[in-house]
């Protein structure tokens, strides 16, 4: 009998040995901030684009680490919907939106038929596009993150999202896509 | 222990890891000395950085002499670009390039005229010269690194910390290129005068000059010419160093030479350390000694279907074709054209491209040289590549991941230190394209940090915005407290007759608003034409297929009378033709249709005809922007029946809420959709009591004038000034002349003088009344399409003199509104 | 005139996989040859019949997988691994023995993993432990070698034999050695003799043992030895792997034979008989389930030479070679992952 009152005595204490450890810990070793957030957050596209519902980037990823659904961000595409997955430790989801294409676009203002009306240029959430209101506008590509914003409130439809063109910077080197010139020999014979 | 100094003096070598030995093959090339060919006709000049660092200083047409400068640029790392000869600029276009993308660059195409006329070149002596001075004719002779990767010279002569030593790559130790090997046999005494000002501008303590053992001559004939140099004695070296692919890396030349290592992400400068091509070298010494820029290099030409293989003084732009051509290329089937060497050079898609500075080698192999390409096999990881490695990598390993597009975990097999020499895939039993592996995973690397920056920045942008956002909000709070505690100071200090007096104008305000008839069809037709363009184009945009019988019952249950009705009927006819034509003529009819739907206003109305011109000339620049924007007219004509609506019969309560949203708006930036507000506004003003709220409406205005002066703002503001032609409101008046003579200088838009022509005629005609000059709009609508709903082209052409007129009159006006207010 | 592109470098070595595969199976002849010469013609029919099953299974796989047959086929790495089970079981198994080893090895442990190259194990030793599980008797029916034994297998008696045509001529028959008794491998001998109490020198007294090692068992090690250093010689293979098991194994055995010889045999005994010759140059060398890097191919070598000693001696099988390899395959994708070399401009591995 008094075997089993020294156990419980011994669990008891070293209980609240640990309560004790894990409370000191938690005050001494106390993370400010929820880096969680800071990491789903690093993993969005940043293009505050609000497709998630939420009004940018910061708040969806809030919103994920609250618990909200992982396939809200059309702009990551699959890839950032499984490194989030793989970071929350939660089930990959579809997609709910329909899956974008994994080309990059950016906004571009045909600029004859621009009218003005400045509703772009408060839609955009990162101020990629400058003109003044009766006067044309036109987007800065390098810091357009091709959300889209912009292209429904445009009241004359003069906004195109197209794709980023291919320069020698972001070639992707991938040989067997160039179309190769085929000249019959004939006509490439040396003359000499 | 010997210092390296001791070590590099006595010509100690070390070992650099992996590495192969493929045949050499260079006899083929390097037989006879560097010849010269023929001049082609055409030249082929990129200027890639034009448009971000440099601008062109040529057009097309333009005559250039050789060696004359086409770029002219700031920067770094800018070089700019001259012309290879002399010859006329016939096109400057996107050209296909000398790349392994073979895409498309801005170049200039020059059409030699055989003169071969050199600019004014300015030689000196290497005394006559500053530093400063040196570097910048290097920079200016546009002298890239000719070893292949063409890194700016100047950039390498002026590193941030001291150099030690210098080595200069005379290795070439790819298979068949034997440019530097014949350059330095053929022209040592030229590359130790480039050396001679690398050592100027460097003081190093040692210039080894590193050869492979497989060029006896070149090694003797540079040993011959340091012996006959003027250099310091001791300080420099010929060191000849086994022959072995990859040694020519810069990262293996100096493991051989020094035994130290580059750490990785690090250029060798920090070691105290640069290499320069023996090219470089030649390069220089043109540059500094001669004045010559870099406009041409020794091009190897070799394989076995290149009739006379050999080395070529080659201009720079000379496009590969016309290369191969004069020296008999005949090319087989399913021919390969290498640039560079067969190991890291690349095949070419289109030979209609230039040699570039970094071009050393072009290749046209024959079938039997290069076998053609098989079929990529399983790696059965024999790790034949990892011995073969250069970098100590573990090809094998980078190959899995790179071919699951596991970049980030090739990134950790340290994918970046991949000099992409090719020895892996050459020694792969599978016959695994590794290298183009490594390549795709890079660039793939290289855009996801790419676009890493990018969200970093788009956040910062995002953050920055919603600040903005934040300030301007409290701004404008901050600005109403103060606005509020100003307002209840002045009511302390002014009696209480103030607030009597305001009261009683808002009374008479609220009874000038129900008996008046005309006053509630003023704002009609004022608005109309502004509003109707801006809700069409939003309608345009929202609503494409805006169903007509939709639009038809709304019109019908708006405006009763049948007469509209049919009037809308019409409307739908003609709307389905402009749809169909989209022509801006037939726009123009649509909009003036649009006018036209005010109808039961106008019939009160009577009108001048100057200022109908005015009017219309507006309404032709909407119907012109509804043309582009493919517009339905339907959806116009919807509109123009909700305008109608909005003109109906305004309140006071409304008329408060405009003038407050007009403010707003005028204080943010005068958008189109305030401005409309405003025009309301002035439409109000026109009662005669008002006279404090015209103030505060000058003051509006004023502000919009002086924020940004925008078209229709300035539309607005005629409409104020029309208003102000009033008897009553002298005062009021010269500050809108003010106002819009401020405006007129600012902009001179056309819709300013429009605008003008209303101020002019203020000043002409004070005995205007306001009736008369706000019911304008709709009477100018009336002259026009009275007669005859569906509108003909004559009535459409009238309609276009009307507003040149108008607008010749506007200018007219403009200027003498301006010269009164002098 | 069509422009070809394609990736740098435009030339490459001649040595292809399949020469590779093709120079590991004339490397085997040698041994091949020893093996016959002791244990009859039974060797040679079956490796005949493992060739020719193992290339008509690849075949079907690669038709069931819509795959170019003939471009498989022809990376000769099935002939290799049908050579190394047939090599490894004993000469007079019975047919079908073979037939489900070499099944096993190509469909199973080769392809169903993804082919050559994606395999975890090695095929010829997996199937070779699959048959020794399932048929321990067959597996373990070594013949007597042709030295010391009674009654001589001719090639018409082995293929009557293999094939379960005449009953008269079964295995056991010609286990017989020169005193009459079925004999074991010298292996099992010796670990039999040492469970009974008997000293090693005791056990290798008896006939089967020729000196210090075993009659027939050393010629064939020999034999094999010949056949991995011509392999080495044309860089078929890299010198890691069979140097580290060769010297793990005798430093194992050296310590073990310093210690007790009455109870450890020497390391002689341990190098050249069983299968160590074999597994040390054409086994463990197969480099799709070894480790990759020269460092990490030590580590596994070692591993394998340390593996075999320990069953060896304190296992319950008399040999170990097919199980030190297979636990070895296991671990060489984590000896891959922790042993890095270092990279040019780095530090450390990492």
């Amino acid at each position: 009998m008094t075997s089993i009152f020294i156990a419980v005595a011994v669990l008891s204490i070293l209980a609240l040995v640990f309560g004790v450890i894990l409370g000191f810990a938690s005050k001494k070793f106390k993370v400010e901030g929820n880096p969680i957030i800071d990491q789903v957050e690093a993993l969005l596209p940043q293009t505050q684009c609000g497709q998630c519902g939420y009004p940018g980037c910061r708040p969806y990823a809030e919103a994920i680490a609250n618990g909200d659904h992982i396939n809200k961000c059309p702009p990551g595409g699959t890839a950032t919907m499984e490194k989030i997955a793989e970071l929350m430790g939660v089930e990959q989801e579809p997609l709910n939106a329909e899956a974008q294409s994994s080309v990059k676009k950016v906004a571009y203002i045909r600029e004859d038929e621009c009218i003005g009306c400045t509703k772009c240029i408060q839609a955009c959430p990162v101020d990629a596009i400058i003109g003044a209101g009766k006067l044309m506008h036109t987007v800065i590509a390098n810091d357009c993150t091709g959300c889209d914003l912009c292209v429904e409130p445009c009241p004359v439809d003069c906004i195109d999202m197209i794709p980023v063109e291919t320069t020698l910077q972001n070639w992707d080197w991938k040989l067997n896509t160039i179309p190769v010139k085929v000249i019959h020999s004939e006509q490439e014979e040396p003359a000499c | 222990m010997l210092t390296l100094l001791e070590q590099l003096d006595k010509g100690t070598l070390w070992q650099s890891p992996g590495g192969i030995h493929p045949p050499q093959l260079k006899t083929l090339s390097n037989q006879s000395t560097i010849a010269r060919l023929p001049l082609a006709h055409r030249f082929v000049v990129p200027v890639p950085l034009v448009g971000e660092q440099a601008v062109l200083t040529v057009a097309v047409g333009d005559q250039v002499l050789k060696g004359q400068m086409l770029t002219e640029g700031t920067g770094f790392t800018y070089l700019p670009v001259h012309a290879p000869t002399s010859g006329r600029v016939v096109a400057i276009e996107q050209h296909a390039t000398n790349h392994p993308s073979s895409l498309p660059t801005l170049s200039c195409v020059i059409e030699a005229d055989g003169q071969n006329a050199w600019c004014e070149l300015i030689p000196h002596s290497l005394e006559q010269l500053s530093k400063n001075q040196i570097l910048d004719k290097i920079k200016n002779a546009g002298i890239a690194g000719m070893g292949g990767a063409a890194f700016p010279t100047h950039v390498k002569l002026n590193p941030a910390s001291e150099i030690n030593l210098v080595i200069i790559n005379g290795v070439e130790c790819e298979p068949y290129i034997s440019s530097d090997d014949r350059l330095m046999r053929d022209y040592s005494d030229e590359i130790l005068k480039g050396i001679a000002v690398i050592h100027h501008l460097l003081n190093p303590q040692r210039i080894i000059i590193a050869i492979e053992d497989n060029k006896p001559e070149a090694a003797k004939a540079m040993q011959d010419a340091v012996q006959r140099s003027t250099l310091p004695a001791g300080i420099i070296r010929v060191t000849v160093i086994p022959t072995k692919y990859p040694s020519g890396g810069e990262k293996q030349l100096i493991q051989i030479i020094t035994g130290k290592e580059v750490p990785s992400g690090h250029i060798p400068a920090q070691l105290g350390i640069v290499v320069h091509n023996v090219g470089t070298a030649y390069a220089i010494q043109e540059a500094v000694y001669q004045g010559k820029p870099l406009i041409e290099r020794v091009v190897t030409l070799t394989g076995e279907q290149i009739g006379q293989p050999g080395n070529y003084w080659l201009p720079i732009g000379t496009t590969i074709n016309d290369a191969l051509q004069a020296v008999s290329f005949n090319p087989s089937a399913a021919q390969k054209v290498i640039v560079g060497g067969p190991m890291m050079g690349y095949a070419l898609a289109d030979l209609d491209v230039p040699i570039l500075k970094g071009t050393n080698c072009l290749l046209a192999p024959s079938a039997h040289e290069i076998a053609p390409d098989v079929d990529e096999k399983a790696c059965i990881r024999c790790g034949e590549c990892a011995v073969a490695c250069p970098a100590l990598l573990l090809p094998q390993q980078l190959f899995w991941h790179a071919k699951a597009e596991e970049y980030d975990k090739a990134a950790s097999f340290n994918l970046k230190d991949c000099i992409e020499c090719g020895c892996c895939s050459y020694v792969c039993p599978s016959d695994i394209p590794l290298v183009e592996y490594y390549r795709v995973a890079k660039s793939a690397l290289k855009i996801e940090a790419e676009e890493k920056r990018q969200a970093e920045q788009a956040k910062v942008r995002f953050e920055a915005r919603i600040q903005r956002l934040e300030d301007e909000k409290n701004a404008r709070e901050a600005k109403a407290k103060e606005a509020a505690a100003k307002r209840q100071s002045n009511m302390k200090s002014t009696d209480k007759d103030a607030v009597a007096a305001a009261m009683a104008r808002i009374a008479a305000k609220k009874a000038q608003a129900t008996s008046s008839t005309v006053s509630p069809e003023a704002p009609q037709t004022t608005v109309d034409p502004k509003k109707a363009a801006v809700n069409a184009a939003i309608e345009r945009a929202k609503a494409k297929k805006a169903a007509k019988a939709n639009t038809v019952s709304r019109a019908n249950e708006l405006d009763t009378s049948s007469a509209e009705v049919s009037v809308d009927d019409k409307q739908a006819k003609i709307a389905a033709a402009v749809a169909r034509a989209k022509a801006k003529k037939a726009a123009q009819a649509n909009t003036e249709s649009t006018v036209q739907t005010p109808n039961p206003a106008e019939t009160e109305v009577a009108g001048t005809e100057p200022t109908a011109d005015a009017v219309d000339d507006k309404k032709a620049r909407v119907a012109a922007a509804v043309a582009k924007a493919k517009a339905k007219k339907l959806a116009q004509a919807g509109q123009t029946d909700d305008s109608a609506v909005e003109a109906e019969p305004t309140t006071d309560a409304v008329d408060d809420k405009k003038a407050r949203v007009a403010a707003a708006v005028a204080k943010a930036k005068a958008k189109k959709l305030a401005q409309v507000g405003q025009t309301d506004n002035t439409a109000v003003e026109a009662e005669p009591t008002t006279d404090a709220v015209d103030d505060k409406k000058a003051r509006v205005a004023a502000a919009v004038a002086k924020a940004k002066a925008k078209k229709l703002a300035q539309v607005g503001q005629t409409d104020n000034t029309a208003v102000e032609a009033e008897p009553t409101t002298d005062a009021v008046d010269d500050k809108k002349a003010r106002i819009a003579a401020a405006v007129a200088k600012a902009k001179a838009k056309k819709m300013v003088q429009a605008s003008q022509i209303d101020i002019g005629e203020a000043a002409s005609q004070p005995t205007v009344s306001v009736e008369s000059t706000a019911d304008i709009a709709p009477d100018a609508a009336l002259t026009v399409t009275a007669d005859s709903a569906d509108l003909s082209p004559e009535q459409i052409k009238k309609a276009k003199v009307a507003a040149a007129v108008a607008k010749a009159k506007a200018k007219q006006l403009a200027k003498r509104a301006e010269q009164e207010e002098q | 005139m069509a422009f070809k592109i394609a990736s740098s470098p435009h030339v490459s070595t001649s040595l292809h996989t399949n020469t590779v595969m093709k120079r590991v199976a004339f490397c085997l002849i040698p041994g091949i040859a020893v093996q016959s010469y002791y244990f009859g013609f039974g060797t040679l029919v079956q490796i005949l019949l493992a060739v020719s099953v193992a290339y008509l299974a690849e075949a079907a796989v690669m038709k069931l997988r819509n795959k170019n047959i003939k471009a498989t086929l022809s990376d000769n790495s099935a002939l290799v691994t049908a050579c190394l089970l047939a090599v490894a079981i004993p000469s007079l198994a019975p047919w079908w023995l073979i037939v489900i080893g070499t099944l096993f090895a190509i469909v199973i442990v080769k392809q169903l993993y993804g082919g050559l190259g994606n395999n975890v194990f090695n095929p010829a030793m997996a199937a070779y432990v699959l048959l020794l599980i399932s048929f321990p008797v067959q597996m373990t029916s070594w013949v007597a070698p042709q030295t010391i034994a009674m009654n001589h297998a001719s090639l018409l008696t082995s293929v009557q034999t293999i094939f379960e045509i005449n009953q008269s001529f079964a295995a056991e028959y010609f286990r017989l050695g020169i005193d009459g008794i079925a004999m074991a491998t010298p292996l099992d001998t010796l670990k039999t003799d040492l469970s009974m109490g008997l000293t090693t020198t005791e056990s290798l007294a008896k006939p089967i043992f020729s000196g210090l090692a075993a009659e027939g068992w050393f010629g064939v090690n020999l034999a094999y030895l010949v056949g991995g250093l011509v392999m080495l010689k044309l860089k078929v293979i890299r010198w890691h792997i069979s140097v580290a098991i060769i010297a793990s194994l005798f430093v194992c055995a050296s310590f073990g034979f310093l210690v007790s010889p009455d109870t450890f045999v020497s390391p002689l005994m341990h190098l050249f008989s069983g299968g160590t010759m074999l597994a040390a140059f054409f086994i463990a060398t197969d480099p799709v389930t070894a480790a990759t890097s020269p460092r990490g191919r030590l580590i596994f070598g070692a591993m394998i030479g340390v593996l075999i000693y320990l069953i060896r001696t304190f296992g319950g099988y008399p040999d170990a070679v097919a199980f030190a390899v297979l636990l070895a395959n296991m671990c060489a994708p984590f000896i891959d992952y922790y042993v890095r070399p270092r990279s040019y401009g780095h530090r450390t591995g990492k």
